[in-house]
């Protein structure tokens, strides 16, 4: 009983210093004033209502959202059929991919930056370019995995069989059987790019330069001008977070139902 | 001329030769098994059929037509998995319409054959489930039905029961074979299971390392092995050498064979006319439902008899016994 008590408080303890700096920062975003009191000394939109207000935001917000969304759609339309071919047709090659897959975790971000500079800076190559495929292959790991597992998942191989002795022909029963049965996973794997390039900082700051603002490079300007403003803009990053969080785990809800096949 | 042709089929993975030279031959309205252990090659046999794998050599007809280079969607062959292999995102209805879609056929038609199909397969108020939603013997109905419904000339059936509990498992061998007879279709199925290759087939082809080991009814498979490898897969045959045999008789045997083997079943405690003779000593005895299976010892060889599971047992384990065995029971094997 004792024991059991020890363990309750210190996983309260765990839970206070885990997120009594998000619930702070996302109080910080509403408070009217908030310096010499416990507690906000009044409640405001009007950090919000500025940041949205704010061109320079809004401009941030859309690279983000553009580069990110770029890079995972540049992904799915060109890693996602070669990650289908390999795992169903040539399953002797998988092991290039996750040879790939580990060395995207490899190379640290510095490193990358560094070579993606010395390699394209001087053939012209636009910087914005070259941070947009080093994105694509940065990804690769969620966007393998997701796209593995769901293909595992369903036997999509049998799928495929079941499908062309039915009657269907090979694009046929890849689009109305295999791509509706596998998508959960894949766009699982999509929103988890997605989410990890949308907050990524260090690439495109050594790389493009600051003048290329993004969520990140706005964040990180605005924490020297105004601390209500900065968090602003982590509450409504935080918001577009968990708004994804909720979406992937609702289909891999989904795909786990297909799973049971 | 046969209705499914196979004619010296090879296929090799590398220099592994998985099928060597197989030549089969399968009547319309046959149910046929391909009966062997994992990895015999029955299930290659069976994708070469649908035409999903490529044989290294040799030729599939159905219907005296070439299968060479016809896909698998045009063959008019359907298929059910051991896994089932529904599509997920679609209901039982949907699963079950699919083929007649790819035929473009028109909705109320489809409607109509799909109901039957599902009153085929005990499945009518299930049509709005999923897959996910029903139970493993349900869902192989679901697959069956699929199947089934685009009336395939030939229907394959790879280990389909294999994944299912024993009852279950029974009672869809009944209606597989029930179904078979009453469409009259040609059904390939490929099993390890031997019960269920003698309860359901017209004719067995037993498989061992890519070859066919023997072919036949399933009674001839039963009483007649022709080698060691299908007496014991298919029946727990005692299998003994000549020396071995003519010891326990005490008889010369004729003939030039090497190997004898003798059903458990045919060993008996009462004497026949002509029947052969030898002595033994109950050691133990294994209690599987309706049969009692008794391992008897005579020197240092031990062979098994199985009696029907009577009220009153009658051996005693550790007494001595004169066994019999009818002449005829006795299978020269190759």
């Amino acid at each position: 009983m004792k024991k059991k008590g020890f363990v309750d408080l210190f996983f309260v303890f765990l839970l206070l210093y885990l997120f009594l700096p998000i619930l702070a920062t996302m109080f910080y975003a509403f408070a009217t004033n908030w310096n010499k009191t416990v507690l906000p000394e009044g409640l405001t939109f009007k950090w919000i209502a500025t940041l949205f207000q704010d061109s320079r935001f809004i401009e941030a917000f859309g690279r983000s959202v553009l580069l990110s969304g770029g890079a995972v759609l540049l992904a799915l339309l060109f890693i996602v059929p070669a990650i289908f071919v390999i795992v169903l047709y040539f399953p002797k090659y998988e092991k290039w991919i996750q040879a790939a897959v580990v060395m995207v975790y490899a190379f640290p971000g510095v490193i990358l930056a560094v070579g993606l500079i010395r390699a394209y800076a001087h053939i012209g190559v636009p910087m914005i370019a070259a941070v947009l495929g080093a994105y694509v292959i940065s990804i690769l790991p969620y966007i393998y995995q997701g796209t593995r597992n769901s293909l595992r998942n369903v036997n999509a191989r049998q799928l495929l069989d079941a499908a062309e002795l039915s009657g269907a022909s090979k694009a046929q029963a890849f689009s109305k059987v295999l791509l509706p049965a596998v998508y959960p996973g894949l766009f699982a794997g999509a929103l988890l790019s997605f989410s990890v390039l949308f907050g990524e900082f260090v690439l495109i700051n050594l790389v493009v330069g600051s003048r290329f603002e993004t969520v990140q490079i706005y964040l990180m300007k605005k924490l020297s001008t105004s601390g209500h403003i900065a968090s602003s803009v982590v509450f409504v990053y935080l918001v577009l977070m968990g708004i994804l969080t909720f979406i992937i785990s609702m289909l891999t809800k989904r795909s786990k139902g297909a799973q049971k096949v | 001329m046969s209705y499914v042709v196979i004619e010296g089929l090879h296929k090799t993975y590398g220099t592994n030769a998985v099928l060597a030279n197989i030549d089969m031959t399968i009547e319309e309205g046959e149910f046929v098994t391909l009966l062997g252990p994992s990895g015999c090659g029955k299930s290659t046999i069976l994708r070469i059929i649908a035409g999903l794998t490529d044989p290294t050599s040799g030729v599939v007809k159905i219907e005296g037509k070439n299968m060479s280079n016809i896909q698998p969607k045009n063959r008019e062959v359907g298929m059910v998995f051991q896994s089932y292999a529904l599509f997920p995102n679609m209901t039982v209805k949907e699963n079950v319409a699919f083929g007649l879609k790819m035929k473009k056929m028109n909705e109320s038609e489809i409607e109509q054959k799909v109901k039957d199909a599902l009153a085929i397969v005990h499945l009518s108020d299930k049509e709005h489930a999923f897959p996910h939603e029903l139970s493993g013997g349900q869902q192989q109905r679901v697959a069956l039905a699929r199947a089934l419904i685009v009336r395939p000339k030939v229907l394959l059936l790879d280990e389909p029961l294999s994944a299912l509990d024993a009852q279950i498992r029974k009672k869809l061998q009944a209606d597989l074979r029930s179904i078979q007879t009453e469409l009259g279709m040609t059904m390939v199925l490929v099993t390890h299971d031997q019960e269920e290759a003698m309860a359901v087939s017209d004719k067995i082809f037993v498989m061992n390392k890519g070859i066919i080991a023997q072919e036949g009814t399933p009674t001839e498979i039963y009483t007649k092995p022709e080698s060691e490898f299908v007496a014991n897969f298919i029946g727990h045959y005692n299998v003994f050498t000549r020396e071995e045999l003519e010891q326990m008789i005490g008889k010369k045997l004729s003939g030039e064979r090497e190997k004898f083997a003798i059903r458990p079943e045919a060993i008996h405690l009462k004497a026949s006319e002509g029947d052969y003779r030898f002595k033994g000593t109950a050691k133990e005895a294994m209690m599987s439902g309706n049969v009692i299976r008794t391992v008897f010892q005579v020197g240092d060889r031990s062979f098994a008899v199985e009696q029907l599971h009577e009220r009153q047992a009658s051996l005693v384990l550790g007494n001595a016994y004169e066994c019999y065995v009818s002449q005829e029971d006795v299978v020269a094997l190759l």
